[in-house]
């Protein structure tokens, strides 16, 4: 009897303890059930045989693999990868950060098989200790130069990307002999941020948002009562709001294009001339090496406009056809259904706006008129951002500075998409939704009183705002 | 050779040989470490600020300058003390104010970590009238235009209404998000030319009711009010927009460098003799504080009189590139 009664209480518990955990609230993780829904190019653009063909030419320059010498020239010295599109590649090209046996199952970080696959020599390269076949890609930075005693120094900033590997050792790269940067003294001396790829699905509509309209939503959302700020990133030539990247430090798709050809690859184009050293060799040292300099034989820059080209798209540079394939990319097509139902991806929807999360991730904003496409005219481009950078809080500062963004500045990340990347938050130092999250919460951060709100939600309540989020 | 030299000699030669080594092997600074046992940045500390506030001394108070210890809020600059429930604490503290004026003063919330339906949270925030984005001139003005532009998925609960806490006179605006199932109350008082607000947010609204009885035993300057807050008294009179027209005797234009983009909000303090005393920048970058502070003071102003009697007043100026207030406030809500 005594046994019978205890079983009991056993199981009832056991009911109750299960229960609790079958409704506590998880991250339904990367939607696989819909299909990949993005990369596509923009209706307009498929209807237009000239765009499409500018398009698909986009794409295919987009995905080549880079070498020092011959038909693809240009890669390093120094690089993080030789494709646009081997870390643009989730879920999609034009995505982000990929890994293996997650939906749509890309393939594993290319960083880590850069050896295996003979993009870089293992006899002169490593794979830094950050790189992981599961993932994320990552670029590396370190806020600070080394003193001449090997301490980071904090009156120093430094913040530039230190590319992960060299050309030194490859058949095609001559005499140049580069080290990589001293990436585990960084670690031990806690020197080191990381950022991963941002999406670019969309990025012509975010680029044909005028600066009023940027305002009047940021003047709008200014009068909140939930601890908000936020201000704009200004380039610095003409005084314009700049929009992409993580700290919205880039002003257009072609810079931010021409930006990483050089910066990640390595190659010189018409927007950043040179081939260029890490930070510390360009302002503190020599440069280059002469030995590393011209490798590619053919002088600079390396990607250029070619006048002997037969048509538009074979005329226009690598750049331009970066560009041009960021601008036709559509915004991903979120679910109605998935995951979690119509019914709670709609209450999820209500509950981002009701707790103050659309204050920021503002959910859509409308382009102005397009000169490229019709699909870009006054559209409504539902990223889920205003584009402004806030204070994000001691835990999420990376210590680097870009433009007027402070070291704990980001760009309210866009979160069209969402539902089907793996990598969170501009380093990816989190796969689940609820550590984004709660990552939002620290001193100094903007987004404390809302990620209290959150926290104030049922489970139920939150389960529905996490399904809303993997549904976009 | 005398032996002195050639040691002398020996000792360069091997110091060259060194140096020499170093170059042909591995660098040291820049990017590169070769320190076995270099010393580590702390974790989590922000290092590299951008736009940011400071003031001309460290002596003058600041809106941002209030503190939580001994489980009691205080601010000198609002002259206002707020003691927390025995069990609420702040754990994180707030951003620095923005380009418009907005302050996070403090954020309270509960010191445990349990879960359950008594939990919420306090925000205790400012906004600065001379830089608000919306045209509103006082607190009452601001949270009936809060009612005014709610999104139609919260409930109003009960509109603005004028309140009385710990004697003195606040309006007082609820609502709710009925999806949330989430409560906001907010009292506001206007001191300074600050709306300095009181948000409660909780499930919970007899916790809320509770909270805000406990706001009675706070200590507010006698300014303190939905429209009064002007200063005076201890503090300066404050009066948006004295340092311009014929109230400017001299002036100095600051010569920003490359960051001129951002606006950059400044509030001084004018003394009896048209002198600035002090300055507080809310959000600036280092070379515009420089090149702000160098013009200031040599700045004059026609002396503010009161009575007949000359008088400390704080006004507020905005320099770089000011955004435009995009919207307006009702007049169809509570007055005062």
């Amino acid at each position: 009897m005594k046994t019978t009664k205890l079983a009991s209480v056993v199981a009832i518990l056991a009911a109750l303890v299960f229960t609790g955990m079958a409704s506590a609230q998880t991250d339904p993780g990367v939607r696989s059930n819909t299909g990949v829904n993005a990369g596509q190019p923009l209706a307009s653009v498929t209807a237009s045989p000239n765009d499409l063909a500018f398009f698909q030419t986009g794409l295919a320059q987009f995905n080549e693999h880079q070498t020092v010498t011959g038909d693809n020239p240009g890669l390093g010295p120094r690089f993080n990868l030789d494709s646009c599109g081997a870390c643009h590649s989730q879920p999609a090209p034009g995505g982000t950060s990929p890994a293996s046996g997650i939906f749509p199952n890309v393939g594993p970080n290319p960083q880590s098989q850069v050896i295996a696959n003979g993009v870089v020599s293992g006899s002169t390269n490593t794979i830094p200790y950050f790189v992981f076949a599961n993932g994320p890609v990552r670029e590396a930075r370190f806020p600070f130069f080394f003193d001449q005693f090997g301490n980071p120094n904090p009156n120093a900033p430094n913040g530039g990307v230190e590319d992960l590997f060299t050309v030194s050792g490859r058949t095609d790269a001559g005499s140049c002999s580069l080290q990589q940067p001293s990436f585990n003294t960084a670690r031990v001396t806690n020197n080191i941020i990381f950022r991963i790829p941002t999406p670019v699905f969309g990025t012509g509509l975010m680029a044909n948002i005028d600066d009023s309209t940027l305002l009047a939503n940021h003047a709008a959302q200014a009068n909140n009562r939930l601890g908000v700020g936020g201000a704009f990133n200004h380039n610095g030539n003409d005084g314009t709001i700049s929009r992409f990247g993580w700290k919205a430090q880039n002003k257009s798709l072609m810079i931010f294009a021409g930006e990483a050809y050089n910066v990640e690859m390595g190659i010189s184009n018409e927007l950043f001339t040179q081939d260029r050293p890490l930070p510390g060799e360009d302002q503190l040292g020599s440069g280059l090496p002469a030995n590393c300099l011209n490798l590619a034989g053919i002088g600079y820059p390396e990607d250029i406009t070619h006048s002997d080209g037969a048509t538009a798209s074979t005329v226009t540079s690598d750049v331009g056809l970066f560009n041009t394939f960021m601008q036709f990319l559509d915004q991903p097509i979120p679910s109605t259904t998935s995951p979690g139902g119509a019914t709670s991806i709609a209450n999820g929807r209500s509950l981002f706006s009701a707790i103050g999360c659309a204050l920021c991730h503002t959910p859509s904003l409308t382009t102005q008129a397009s000169h490229l496409t019709s699909g870009l005219s006054n559209a409504t481009a539902k990223l889920f951002s205003d584009i402004e950078i806030h204070h994000m809080g001691a835990d999420l500062a990376d210590n680097v500075s870009q433009g007027g963004a402070g070291g704990d500045q980001f760009r309210t990340a866009p979160l069209w998409g969402l539902g089907q990347r793996i990598f969170l938050l501009h380093d990816g130092r989190t796969a689940n939704l609820l550590g984004a999250i709660q990552a939002h919460q620290s001193n100094g951060s903007e987004a404390t009183q809302v990620e209290e709100n959150f926290d104030l939600l049922s489970p139920s309540q939150q389960q529905d705002l996490l399904n809303f989020l993997r549904s976009l | 050779m005398h032996p002195k030299f050639s040691r002398s000699l020996a000792l360069v030669c091997f110091a060259i040989s060194l140096t020499a080594h170093a170059q042909s092997s591995l660098q040291s600074g820049g990017d590169f470490s070769i320190n076995p046992q270099p010393n580590a940045l702390p974790s989590d500390v922000l290092l590299v600020k951008g736009a940011w506030s400071s003031a001309s001394d460290s002596v003058t108070p600041v809106p941002e300058g209030g503190r939580v210890a001994n489980n009691v809020f205080s601010n000198k600059y609002f002259g206002l003390t707020y003691a927390l429930s025995p069990d609420w604490t702040e754990k994180y503290t707030g951003p620095p104010p923005s380009d418009s004026g907005y302050y996070v003063l403090a954020q309270i919330r509960p010191a445990g970590t349990s879960k359950g339906t008594s939990r919420g949270s306090i925000l205790i925030a400012a906004q600065d009238l001379f830089f608000t984005l919306t045209r509103a001139r006082t607190a009452l003005e601001l949270i009936n235009f809060n009612k005014e532009s709610l999104d139609a998925e919260y409930k109003v609960e009960q509109p603005p209404t004028l309140v009385r806490v710990a004697n003195h006179s606040f309006v007082r605006f609820d609502y709710g998000s009925p999806v949330a199932e989430l409560h906001w109350h907010a009292l506001a008082t206007q001191i300074r030319c600050h709306t300095v607000q009181f948000v409660f947010t909780s499930r919970d609204t007899k916790l809320v009711e509770s909270l805000i009885q406990e706001m009675s035993k706070m200590t507010l300057p006698a300014e303190a009010g939905p429209i009064s807050g002007r200063g005076g008294g201890e503090v300066p009179v404050c009066i948006k927009d004295y340092a311009r027209d014929e109230n400017v005797l001299e002036r100095v234009d600051p010569v920003f460098g490359e960051r001129r983009f951002n606006p950059v909000p400044v509030r001084i303090i004018i003394n009896k003799e048209g002198k600035v005393k002090h300055i507080h920048f809310l959000s600036a970058f280092p070379d515009q504080v420089e090149a702000v502070t160098d013009a200031l003071f040599q700045w004059r102003f026609r002396p503010y009189l009161r009575d007949g009697k000359p008088v400390e007043v704080e006004t507020g100026i905005m320099f770089g590139r000011a955004p435009h207030p995009a919207t307006t406030p009702s007049t169809n809500a509570a007055t005062e």
